[in-house]
């Protein structure tokens, strides 16, 4: 019997309008958002490639380590593969981080900043599909799933059976499911077929099993709409009053929820402004600054008499005084600085965390998180790859410090040519996948217990429907 | 055979939706029950499939207590609905081949499908028409179709001649006298007296629930079933000398 209803709901939704508007929507949009990502994703790892390149050449090409240093060095963010799935915050934030001896090093140079019409839009990726598009089918799959039955008179008549309602309910959820899932696994199919054929991409064994996930993400997430919708369904007794009911809920879960939280967190937490902890910063670089000055003029004018006498030793002596120095003023602008940023680091992760925490009591904060996590282009991909450029930071300014302290020659002023083989490298160590598992936990967590609450809500209330 | 005995259902809101009602439908005996709406018959025919609890008293269909056994019950019931819109995506085919499903008949052939469809007088090039085309005649003939393939012993109907045309309404009656000749009993909540006198074996009258009275085809003959309709609707001043309410 189980059986039956399962196929007639099969049968009742494949042969209905929405099943066809659905399943033609559904293969559109998913095709020509991981076909957008995949051209995307190539045009990003073209243009990192070409930009390491020219780095690289505009290192060299500077004429000493003054010249160097004044530029810096620019630390590219690598783009992720999974970002052709998830987007996440890959356009919203920088590419790239410059790193130089006096300011902080931050992101820069964001694709919504170089074109803000991105910003309004934002990106078509599957996840936004999956979040926006494909809830709204979940909800009308479900939305008249009982009370549809009872409009139409169907139910009565299959109850006037022996037909047990939790046998009814069950083989209703598995074939309404069922119904979901097919015009939503085969655009997934061939998405899939076009990762694996995309000459640009090249998955790991680590990206699969993040995808798979990902996936796995986005079927609960349907599910959860799934459940509540079935639920709603068995809750009401005219489908136009569940169908308002759950497209409330749906814009409650999906659009309040979710940007309430943000607001929230930025009133219970607030946090100084970016302007505010750049004038903090460079009232500290000046105050360095004119401090250094003073100090390199009293030892010149300390060691006069010296020099007059020995001209070699005064200048190998001023080297290292300056070299010690500028090694000694920037410790200074690093600590200060790394003193600030550190301050309104723990206020903004403090921000952050309330923020995420607030918004994950929605299914769909959850599926933003975790899918960013999984696909790594979260804001907390960000922050590790800025905390792993602010890292290197120290390194390269010691570095630099010591050619730019060797290479002047004082009595002719001349500064030796660059070479920067030796110049330190900057690592991004990729998370571990253990690590992004055990930070989507409550994610999946949360979706697994909507669902049950949901679904076995859906069960009770049938058990008592009036039918008639 | 359908039976209650001292049945009564007070809704929720306190309104009575069947006020003691013992009556037997025998097995072979074709029982009309009449009434304005909301006098209790839809109601009666709820409790029989266990759609709503009783407040009091028993509901029994072939000697099983609907309320404590409602599947066992449910299994000599078939049963046919005022308007049922059906699976409108599906054919008239389909419909019943779900349907029969549920009632358990799993082993029905193509053939046997439309032998039952012929019976209530669909035309053939409906067989395979989706539903949603159909008009409320046909819809009313194919649920009579889900009823008469599940072959139980009772029926009950909820004005199932409503939609029907007379042709259609005349093939229906040839159908219920069939059952009655296989020896089914059949319960029919119904407004239309006119098909009633010519089919039922007896004829009942509620109003706010009770049954005021019931009469044999023979206490039928001669009189005007119209006037006696009007009467027994009636409120009970006006109500007239009737005999006690049959059980």
């Amino acid at each position: 019997m189980l059986r039956d209803i399962i196929r007639k709901e099969i049968l009742d939704n494949i042969t209905s309008p929405k099943f066809v508007f659905t399943f033609l929507l559904c293969t559109i949009l998913i095709l020509v958002s991981v076909y957008t990502g995949v051209t995307n994703y190539g045009a990003e790892r073209k243009e990192y490639t070409a930009a390491l390149a020219l780095n690289k050449k505009n290192l060299e090409s500077q004429p000493n380590y003054s010249s160097l240093a004044g530029i810096g060095v620019k630390i590219n963010k690598p783009p992720q593969v999974l970002g052709t799935i998830v987007n996440g915050v890959e356009e919203a934030v920088g590419r790239v981080a410059p790193v130089n001896i006096a300011a902080d090093p931050n992101l820069i140079d964001s694709k919504y900043s170089s074109n803000p019409v991105f910003a309004v839009f934002g990106p078509l990726d599957l996840m936004f599909i999956v979040k926006i598009v494909l809830s709204l089918f979940a909800i009308l799959f479900t939305y008249d799933a009982i009370v549809g039955e009872k409009e139409r008179g169907t139910l009565k008549l299959a109850l006037s059976n022996d037909v047990p309602r939790d046998r009814l309910i069950l083989g209703k959820a598995i074939g309404g499911y069922i119904s979901l899932l097919i015009p939503l696994l085969i655009p997934l199919i061939l998405s899939l077929l076009i990762l694996l054929i995309a000459p640009n991409i090249h998955l790991g064994g680590q990206d699969w099993v993040r995808l798979v996930l990902i996936f796995l993400m986005f079927f609960l997430y349907l599910s959860v709409f799934f459940s509540l919708g079935l639920f709603v369904s068995a809750r009401t007794s005219r489908s136009s009053t569940s169908f308002l009911v759950l497209l409330f809920a749906w814009v409650v879960i999906v659009m309040v929820i979710p940007k309430v939280a943000v607001i929230a967190a930025g009133q219970a937490r607030p946090i100084p402004s970016v302007h505010e902890i750049t004038a903090k910063k460079d009232a500290f670089l000046q105050q360095i600054q004119v401090e250094g000055q003073k100090t390199a003029r009293e030892w010149v004018q300390q060691q006069q008499a010296e020099a007059a006498k020995d001209p070699k030793g005064f200048q190998d002596r001023f080297r290292k005084f300056l070299e010690d120095y500028q090694q000694e003023l920037t410790g200074r602008i690093d600590a200060n600085n790394a003193a600030i940023e550190r301050d309104y680091q723990l206020k903004k992760g403090a921000q952050q965390s309330l923020a995420v925490n607030l918004s994950r009591v929605s299914p769909a904060s959850a599926l933003t998180f975790g899918s960013m996590t999984l696909a790594r282009t979260g804001v907390d991909e960000y922050d590790r790859f800025l905390a792993s450029v602010r890292a290197y930071k120290p390194i390269y300014t010691k570095w630099i410090n010591s050619k730019m302290g060797q290479s002047i020659n004082f009595q002719t002023g001349e500064m030796a040519a660059i070479a920067i083989d030796d110049m330190p490298q900057h690592v991004l160590e990729p998370e571990r996948l253990s690590r992004s598992l055990l930070r989507t936990i409550p994610d999946f967590a949360l979706m697994a217990v909507l669902i049950v609450v949901f679904f076995v809500g859906a069960y009770a209330s049938f058990l008592r429907y009036d039918v008639r | 055979m359908l039976e209650t005995i001292e049945l009564t259902k007070r809704y929720e809101d306190g309104m009575l939706g069947l006020d003691s009602l013992t009556l037997k439908v025998e097995p072979g005996e074709i029982f009309c029950m009449f009434g304005a709406n909301g006098a209790g018959k839809t109601t009666t025919i709820n409790l029989f499939l266990g759609f709503i609890p009783p407040t009091s008293g028993t509901a029994l269909i072939e000697g099983v207590d609907v309320h404590k056994e409602p599947l066992k019950a449910k299994r000599h019931v078939a049963f046919v609905s005022e308007n049922v819109m059906l699976y409108g995506n599906f054919t008239a085919v389909q419909n019943l081949d779900y349907f029969s499903r549920l009632a358990g008949k799993r082993s029905l052939s193509r053939a046997d499908y439309a032998e039952v469809l012929g019976r209530v007088g669909l035309q053939k090039e409906a067989f395979d028409r989706r539903v949603k085309a159909f008009s409320k005649g046909m819809r009313q003939k194919l649920g009579i179709a889900i009823a008469l393939v599940k072959d139980a012993a009772n029926i009950l109907l909820d004005e199932p001649t409503s939609g029907l045309d007379p042709q259609s309404g005349r093939e229906f009656l040839e159908i219920l006298q069939q059952m009655r000749d296989q020896g089914k009993s059949v319960f029919m909540s119904t407004h239309d007296i006119f098909r009633a006198k010519l089919i039922a074996d007896r004829v009942g009258f509620m109003r706010k629930g009770r049954l005021v009275t019931t009469k044999t085809a023979k206490e039928l003959e001669g009189a005007d079933l119209t006037d006696l309709y009007i009467q027994y609707m009636e409120e009970p001043q006006a109500e007239p000398a009737a005999s006690p309410a049959e059980t």
